[in-house]
């Protein structure tokens, strides 16, 4: 069971998260709080494994909420989805290891999808048992997750999640099991933030992601393309080919 | 106000300032010295060219000193003067400055006229005679100078107060034309949203975060009237998903984009019209299999934007609601005329049966400043 904590200055959004979190039937609703005192008080209280928090609160905004809970050093903070209507936060927000940020109006697929984020990451602090859930992420000097903005959402991306990556000159095009985003970013510096075991550049502008790789195959003309699981073919280069015979060699 | 401010303020434009004012009167009075040395040289006299020069060079530095003077004083009267003031005050003063530019050239050259003895007076005398004409013209010259210089400035100001204001109007032309864009669109929106919420509750609601974020959009944008392709592209795929939405599996889009123009430059909400034109009056008649095309490309230097949809034709049957029509389109005709002026252009024809192609094509330029990396990077 996952024991969440609502906390939002208006009922009615109160009551809206309230209801979309019943189809999520290992959730336990612990309380809900209107203000940020009520919250703190609340939080210290129940100990809950989610927090789901408006930014903009009576009396202090969230990351003062945050801040007055984490000065306890035994407390264990709650794993935080943000809600707000204000997009300004999100890097702060990305900053402090929020699980994800929803900007209102939200869906209930798009809260499902931050829900099941949420779950997932509770799950697996619950196996490693350390207090603040496995390895310390520092160690690595990868990127996990990738924050932007892309056609008026924020986006709390895990790179688990990319399919593989495009370069369109001084863009780049990050493509999803269902979406595609355009991020300002070069790729040179795109590949220095992905762990090397889990993309591969294939082409001058293209990274694939390992793991939805379905074959490697030649095509007639004797070029080399990599087949997505998804069906998706993406040209490789010669320069490149040695690279993916060495990971399949692996 | 200061001599010197005063000094600064009537320096300009720079010919009247008193360096070049004086310098300009210097240069005459070299000229005159040497086609005066020149006349008497073909004649066979021979004059000490230096004296000469001298005599003309002083001649001339007191009219331009006596003259800024005048600029100085009663430039701001001779250039405002009417008749009475001209008759009352000027003819006298022409006299007054005529005889007593005189007055101080002779005291300058008491040896000249060279190997005649006369006195001062005398001297003047000769002088007057050979020169008073000459110095009444040179006088009235310099004033019709100082009106002209007058109506020259007020000709540039007016120009440039012309063209600011003409700019300043474009401007606020196109502001007024995306204010009309934005609710426009809006309440077809909500209307859309409207009767979404009777048959279809969730995707109303994804109706409503789709707005939401286009709304965001667009006020985070501002007032901005240029923007990258990329940002317009961005809010034009916002926009397309929500037609989609709309016209559920009825329509198949189609977008095409350049990945070298996505820093090019285009006004703000140029497409969105011309999609919802494409919509309203082609492809909402369709009941299936609807295409519509969105191009962006180059071509010899410029930007070229199309879209072609499939529907009906230009000009069939007409309809009721045909002052619907066209107020998007003579919006973004405007707000393309303003920006570009002669150096853009806006096509509307039949390509094929049944098909409607949109053409727009503008200077190709891009941005200087793109939108900064915002990407953060973490766990």
């Amino acid at each position: 069971m996952i024991n969440a904590v609502i906390a939002d200055d208006e009922v009615l959004a109160r009551h809206k998260l309230r209801q979309l979190l019943r189809e999520e039937t290992d959730f336990d609703i612990v309380g809900e709080s209107a203000t940020a005192a009520e919250t703190i008080d609340l939080v210290r209280l129940t100990k809950p494994d989610l927090l789901f928090l408006d930014i903009r609160m009576p009396g202090m905004d969230g990351f003062d909420i945050i801040g007055a809970l984490s000065a306890d050093a035994d407390f264990v903070l709650p794993r935080i989805i943000f809600t707000t209507a204000y997009d300004r936060y999100a890097i702060r927000a990305f900053e402090i290891h929020a699980v994800d940020y929803l900007l209102k109006p939200f869906t209930a697929e798009r809260l499902h999808s931050a829900v099941e984020r949420a779950r997932e990451q509770i799950q697996n602090s619950a196996q490693t048992t350390s207090p603040n859930g496995g390895p310390d992420p520092a160690d690595s000097p990868y990127t996990k997750r990738i924050v932007f903005k892309s056609r008026g959402r924020i986006l709390f991306l895990h790179v688990s999640d990319i399919r593989w990556i495009g370069a369109e000159e001084n863009y780049v095009r990050i493509s999803t099991e269902s979406e595609s985003h355009l991020l300002r970013e070069t790729m040179t510096r795109l590949e220095e933030k992905l762990d090397p075991q889990m993309f591969l550049r294939v082409h001058r502008s293209s990274i694939v992601n390992l793991q939805y790789v379905k074959e490697v195959r030649t095509e007639k003309d004797g070029e080399f393309a990599v087949l997505l699981a998804n069906g998706q073919k993406i040209a490789m280069s010669r320069s490149y080919r040695s690279r993916i015979q060495g990971w399949l060699q692996r | 106000m200061s001599i010197v401010e005063k000094i600064r303020e009537r320096s300009s434009p720079l010919l009247m300032h008193p360096a070049i004012f004086v310098g300009g009167f210097i240069f005459l009075g070299m000229l005159f010295g040497l086609q005066n040395w020149i006349t008497e040289h073909t004649w066979g006299y021979k004059v000490n060219l230096f004296l000469l020069l001298r005599a003309w060079i002083v001649q001339y530095f007191i009219w331009g000193v006596i003259c800024w003077l005048i600029w100085f004083w009663l430039g701001r009267s001779i250039q405002n003067a009417g008749l009475p003031w001209i008759l009352t005050r000027l003819i006298p003063l022409s006299a007054l400055v005529s005889v007593g530019e005189e007055m101080v050239w002779v005291l300058c050259f008491p040896h000249l006229p060279l190997g005649m003895h006369m006195s001062y007076w005398q001297r003047l005398r000769f002088e007057l005679d050979g020169e008073i004409i000459d110095n009444f013209l040179i006088f009235w010259l310099v004033i019709v100078l100082f009106r002209g210089v007058d109506y020259y400035q007020r000709y540039r100001e007016k120009e440039g107060a012309a063209a600011q204001l003409s700019v300043q109007l474009a401007q606020a032309q196109i502001r007024a034309l995306r204010m009309q864009l934005n609710p426009h669109f809006l309440f077809n929106t909500m209307n859309s949203i409207s009767s979404m919420m009777r048959i279809d509750v969730p995707a109303a609601d994804i109706m409503l975060e789709q707005l939401s974020s286009l709304l965001r959009i667009t006020l985070e944008r501002g007032e901005t009237q240029l923007i990258s392709l990329s940002d317009e592209m961005e809010f034009m795929e916002m926009y397309l998903a929500l037609q989609d939405r709309r016209f559920a599996g009825r329509v198949r889009q189609e977008v095409r984009v350049d990945p070298a123009l996505h820093d090019a430059l285009i006004p703000a909400m140029l497409l969105q019209p011309i999609v919802e034109n494409a919509y309203a009056h082609g492809l909402s008649r369709l009941d299936r299999d609807g295409v519509l095309t969105v191009e962006v490309g180059r071509e010899r230097g410029r930007l070229k934007v199309t879209v072609l949809n499939t529907g009906v034709g230009l000009n069939p049957a007409p309809r009721k609601d045909v002052q619907s029509t066209g107020v998007g389109i003579a919006n973004v005709k405007n707000r393309l005329r303003l920006h570009y002026g002669a150096q853009q252009s806006f096509s509307m024809y039949e390509a094929g049966t049944h098909k409607v192609q949109v053409t727009i094509t503008f200077p190709l330029q891009f941005s200087v400043n793109p939108t900064p990396t915002l990407t953060g990077y973490g766990v």
